[in-house]
Order: structure tokens, then C-alpha cells, then sequence
């Protein structure tokens, strides 16, 4: 299945980059030809054409919950988050330009979409490169539960 | 007047909050703006090599990183005091109009036309892009998402990478054209003149025939008499990559014109209590506080602050619609608020027009695209981002190496306007304690007319709410509050 994988966030704005890292780090897991592993510092519609064409996305980020403690990995499907808009006031949501992508008759738009989230509590609005010791602990964590969603996926 | 004293609001990480403060009869008191600010950024920098910088301010925002990219380049061409080739200069005027093309289509359409198309008392479900194209017609957004994907392609052949460029360079860009591309490029842009003119029609249409809406942009609690200021050629026409920094008065006049080596002795940034968000003024006026006219140093940024600061615009399409507009609003300058949505898509015919000439040019393709450097120093930098005139300042060690950065956002720049036009939208449709959505809808368009970019795009999921508007009753107690989800 022709599957991309994009670890979103901020490189540059310490656990906000926390996806990005976790990209990075699957690089020398994936060898697969079919799975595309990429980076992206952007939300809502050019998040959208980024994963078009694709039968499967593993979209990768940070995600504030009510119930979880810093650091916890989770999975999703997209359907879960009422709005998915990556904080920017100037962009549509993922799920909004989605909804839109199909109603314009998009016929690439990817059957399954999947979030794995890395819970964080606090937005940090400082800039650093490092992640904090629970974020990067949980780097590890979630690149593993991409990559059984991988092997999942090919059943 | 009763003074109010914010305590103890809790300056907030995360997103935006306007935060309303009303009086015992119910009627607004004040109302305040508050935005998170990242921090840290130039101790980030230092001693970061300098031809990284136009990469990491890319980074700053997922918003608008072309503008930085090239704030930043345009600064390591003055610190290393070299001239770019002037192919090098079209390239990247070409790839900034890209930029501009599908940063105000999304603008418009995403964010501001729904309030119009759709009606700021709509219920907030519809008031989106989906709701625009139920109203508009499927047609329409597909045209919206063509031309906006010909704005990003056109930063991606130029760019390297669409959202996140690797062109710039002191000195120049990395690559020049090909005639193929030339010809995909005018392809697009052609297109997207056609665009431009039809969404002048549909704000026309839509708007400008529809008295209730003209009222409202008229309205006095829509309007802010601050100075103006914005980017111009030689000719005193908005130019988005070049020119010196005009400032114009209440009265439409010149007040100020200055390369911007000089900003610093123009520019000055206060700092509220209440807000990490600075405040920037003129200099010479000083701060008075958040007040409007000629007495209050507060100048506004952007597409309508541009266009009153300029005396017109460069390409014939645009030109004819920028006196338009000035005709129909009575005047220079215009101060609604609301006008910016207006300004906004003249801008886009602007950037359209001017791509044109661009990819029209016979050095367009030529192979002289950088320039050697010089001995590193020091270097200003300035562009018109999408919402306003962005600076970008280094100081380099004598091996390249950063020591200083210092960055004015538009948005900063329109802190002080914005914060007011919301309180005097909040005055205007909040009495007697009455609320519904609607109403608080019509203090947030205040806002959204300004295209803010604030916590510069973190991701961190769901998101949710860019924004939070709470109702605070004559106790300080909340009285009502929404999160727009």
C-alpha cells in the first residue's frame, strides 16, 4: 500500500518539533519502496497536498489531551479530533481542508489517515533545538508505533 | 471614566485571547488582545553561521516563510555588502509574488469572505470555506484551489521547496529559470490575473452591493485614524520586495520616508504589563497610550496600511482598482478596518500583474544569478510579508557568525491597532450586556481583517482554538466565553 509518513512540527521550537524528530529517527527503520517518509513545518492545506495521492497517511505530531500525561503515545484516525488545524490562524484545519478536498471531487485524498500523537501539556514558546527529557523519551515510542502501524497496514 | 485594572489575567501560552471588560450597565469598558510570543530567538541565532539564517527564519513561522527567507537574505546581502545581479532580484520579486498570490487567496476566501458570504451572524459551523461554496458555488472553489496551488508552485519552482525556500543567498539565489518553466509560470499567472479580476467582481457582488455591509465598513467603530505604513518604489507605489519605508499621516501626507539602516532611529517598542506582545511607534510621536490621530505614534502595517502609504499602484489592472476604492470609501486614506479585505485583493491583482512582467522579462532566464561576498558586517534587511512590513537586522562576527539578530514582525507592528479596533468593534455592538455569537463574532472580524499571525504556527494537535474571546462582567467575573473550535 502506497503509504506516506510525515513527522509535523517546529524544529526549531524544542518539543514542538517533536514529530520531525521522530522522522527522522524511522529513517534508518523504513526501507520499505512503497512508504514515503517525509518532514512538514506547515498545517491545513499544504498539509493536504502532501499527502495526496497516497493511499495511507501516518501523520506524526504533538497533541494536547485532557487524560494524558506528558510523553504518552497515542494513535488516532482523524475522525477523532473535532478540528485538526495546527494552531495557525491563517490556515484552513487538516479536517477542513479535507472536507473541502472532497466536496471539490479530490479523488487522491488517502483512505486512512492516521495520527500518532505524543502527548505534551505545556506549548513552549521558546526557541531550542533540544526536545525535553519525557518528549524525547517518547521519540522512540512513537517511531515504533509507526512502524507496526506500517506492518498492520500490509496485512 | 473608570480605570480598569487587570489582575490577575494570566498572560497566555498558547493562542490568541481577547479579553472584553464591561461596566455595570452592561457596556464595554475596555477590551484587550493578547498574543503568545515566542522568545528566545536571538539567543537562538547567536553564533549560528549567517548564511543559515534565511533557512531558520523560514522556521519562525509556518505562515509566512518566503518573507522571512528574503528579509533575511536581503540583510546578508547589506552584511556582507554585496548587490545582487538583477536577474537575481527578479527571481526573487517573482517567487515573492507567488507568495503573495496564494497567501491572500487563502486569506480571503479562508478567513475573510466568509463573514460576508456566508454573514457574520451565520452560525459559526458555516462560517468557513465550506460554507463560502455552498453559498458560492462548487465552481468557485475550485478556481480558489487552483490559483491558490499556482501561487505555492510558483514559490516551489523558484524556491526549491514550496513551503520552506532554499533559494536565498546573500548575494543572489541558488538557481535561475529554464524556458520551460517560464512558460508553466506565465501559464499560471495569466490565470491568476483573470482570478484577481474575478474575485474584485465577487467583492463587489457580494459586498460593495449590499448596504449593510457598506454601512459596517463605514461604521465608526470599524474605523482607526492611526498613521500608515508600507514598502515603495521610486515612484512612491507599493512595491513588496523593494523600496524605502513610507510613512503617511491622517491627513494622507508624507510624514516620513527611510531606508531601512534607519529604522531604529524611526521605530521604538513598548512594553504593557499586561502583554508580552511589544507595541512598536514612531519615534518622533512617541507613545501616548492606545490612542488614535495624529498625537499617538501607533502606525498600522499590511495591505490597507501599504496602500494608504503609497500614492498608487505599479501595474494598470491594480492601479485602476486601487482609485477605485479610494473614490468609493471617500478618500485617502481609508481607515476601516474592514477595507483591508478590499485592499487585500487589489494587492493580489498587484502581485498577479507584476508576476507577469516578471516571467516576461528577457533576463528572467539569464545564468548571472549571484554575486561573490564581501568581508561580513553588518546588515538590514526589509520586505512587505502578507500582513505588513517585516525587518529583519544582524550583526556578524568577522568569521560570519551571528552576533546580534533582531526581527520586526507585522504583526507587532499591528499590535496596537489591532488591540484598539477590537476594543472599538466591542464598544460598537456590545450593550447592555447583550451577547450572542454573532456579536462576538463581529468583535473578532475586527481582528481577522488584519490577517494576524501570532505564536507563529506551532502544531502542536488538535489546536483548536486560535483564538478565545471571554466576556468579563464589572467584577472581573467571566461572563461568558467562547473558544472557536
Amino acid at each position: 500500500m502506497k503509504t506516506i509518513v510525515l513527522g509535523v512540527g517546529n524544529p526549531i521550537l524544542k518539543d514542538d518539533g517533536a514529530g520531525i524528530h521522530v522522522a527522522r529517527q524511522l529513517k534508518k527503520y523504513v526501507k520499505d519502496p512503497d512508504v514515503t517518509l517525509d518532514e512538514a513545518m506547515t498545517g491545513g492545506m499544504n498539509l493536504l497536498d502532501m499527502i495526496l495521492g497516497y493511499e495511507k497517511a501516518i501523520i506524526v505530531d504533538t497533541v494536547k489531551l485532557k487524560d494524558a500525561e506528558t510523553g504518552e503515545v497515542r494513535r488516532f484516525s482523524l475522525n477523532d479530533f473535532l478540528s485538526v488545524h495546527s494552531s495557525n490562524p491563517h490556515d484552513a484545519g487538516l479536517l477542513e481542508a479535507i472536507k473541502l478536498a472532497e466536496k471539490l471531487g479530490e479523488d487522491r485524498i488517502p483512505k486512512e489517515i492516521v495520527i500518532v500523537g505524543i502527548s505534551v501539556n505545556e506549548t513552549q514558546h521558546v526557541f531550542g533545538e533540544q526536545l525535553s527529557e519525557k518528549i524525547a523519551k517518547a521519540v522512540p515510542k512513537a517511531a515504533e508505533t509507526v512502524l507496526s502501524e506500517l506492518k498492520g497496514g500490509k496485512r | 471614566m473608570k480605570t480598569v485594572i487587570i489582575d490577575p489575567i494570566t498572560r497566555l501560552e498558547g493562542h490568541g485571547k481577547i479579553s472584553i471588560f464591561l461596566d455595570e450597565k452592561g457596556d464595554v469598558e475596555n477590551a484587550y488582545l493578547q498574543i503568545p510570543e515566542l522568545r528566545g530567538f536571538e539567543r537562538f541565532c547567536q553564533g549560528r553561521r549567517a548564511e543559515d539564517m534565511p533557512q531558520i527564519t523560514s522556521r519562525i513561522c509556518g505562515v509566512c516563510p518566503v518573507a522571512h527567507h528574503f528579509a533575511s537574505a536581503k540583510a546578508l546581502d547589506d552584511a556582507f555588502n554585496v548587490e545582487p545581479p538583477s536577474a537575481a532580484k527578479k527571481l526573487r520579486e517573482l517567487m515573492y509574488c507567488g507568495y503573495i498570490i496564494y497567501d491572500h487567496i487563502l486569506h480571503f476566501y479562508f478567513l475573510g469572505s466568509p463573514d460576508f458570504v456566508v454573514g457574520p451572524d451565520a452560525p459559526a459551523s458555516k462560517r468557513n470555506v465550506l460554507g463560502v461554496i455552498d453559498k458560492a458555488g462548487l465552481e468557485i472553489g475550485k478556481e480558489v484551489i487552483k490559483h491558490r496551488a499556482y501561487g505555492q508552485k510558483i514559490t516551489a519552482i523558484l524556491g526549491g521547496k514550496a513551503t520552506h525556500p532554499v533559494c536565498g543567498l546573500p548575494g543572489g539565489v541558488s538557481k535561475g529559470l529554464v524556458k520551460d518553466e517560464v512558460q508553466e509560470i506565465k501559464d499560471m499567472v495569466k490565470s491568476c490575473v483573470e482570478f484577481a479580476k474575478f474575485s474584485l467582481k465577487l467583492f463587489d457582488d457580494i459586498v460593495l452591493k449590499n448596504k449593510d455591509y457598506v454601512d459596517l465598513i463605514k461604521s465608526d467603530p470599524y474605523s482607526l485614524k492611526t498613521y500608515n505604513m508600507g514598502l515603495v518604489d521610486k515612484h512612491n507605489k507599493v512595491n513588496f520586495y523593494d523600496g524605502m519605508i513610507r510613512v503617511t499621516d491622517q491627513d494622507a501626507k508624507e510624514y516620513l520616508k527611510f531606508d531601512v539602516k534607519e529604522y531604529y532611529k524611526h521605530i521604538s517598542e513598548h512594553v504593557e504589563p499586561w502583554s508580552y506582545m511589544k507595541f512598536p511607534y514612531l519615534k518622533a510621536i512617541g507613545w501616548h497610550g492606545l490612542e488614535e490621530g495624529k498625537k499617538s505614534g501607533i502606525y498600522r502595517v499590511g495591505p490597507l496600511g501599504r496602500l494608504d502609504a503609497a500614492d498608487g499602484m505599479a501595474t494598470p489592472l491594480a492601479e485602476k482598482e486601487y482609485k477605485r476604492m479610494f473614490e468609493t470609501l471617500g478618500g485617502k486614506p481609508v481607515n476601516s478596518t474592514l477595507a483591508y479585505h478590499w485592499a487585500r485583493l487589489i494587492e493580489l491583482l498587484y502581485a498577479a500583474e507584476r508576476a507577469m512582467e516578471l516571467v516576461a522579462d528577457h533576463e528572467i532566464t539569464s545564468k548571472n544569478v549571484r554575486n561573490p561576498v564581501g568581508k561580513p558586517g553588518e546588515g538590514f534587511g526589509v520586505v512587505e510579508a502578507a500582513r505588513g512590513t517585516l525587518i529583519h537586522h544582524y550583526k556578524l562576527d568577522k568569521n560570519g557568525l551571528v552576533e546580534k539578530a533582531n526581527l520586526i514582525v507585522a504583526t507587532t507592528s499591528n499590535a496596537g491597532a489591532i488591540t484598539m479596533s477590537i476594543r472599538d468593534a466591542a464598544k460598537g455592538v456590545i450593550k447592555k450586556g447583550r451577547i450572542d455569537d454573532g456579536i462576538l463574532n463581529k468583535v473578532e472580524m475586527a481582528f481577522r481583517a488584519y490577517d494576524p499571525c501570532f505564536g507563529c504556527a506551532t502544531h502542536t494537535l488538535p489546536g483548536g482554538m486560535p483564538l478565545e474571546v471571554n466576556v468579563y462582567d464589572s467584577n472581573k467575573k467571566l461572563y461568558r466565553g467562547i473558544k472557536r473550535l
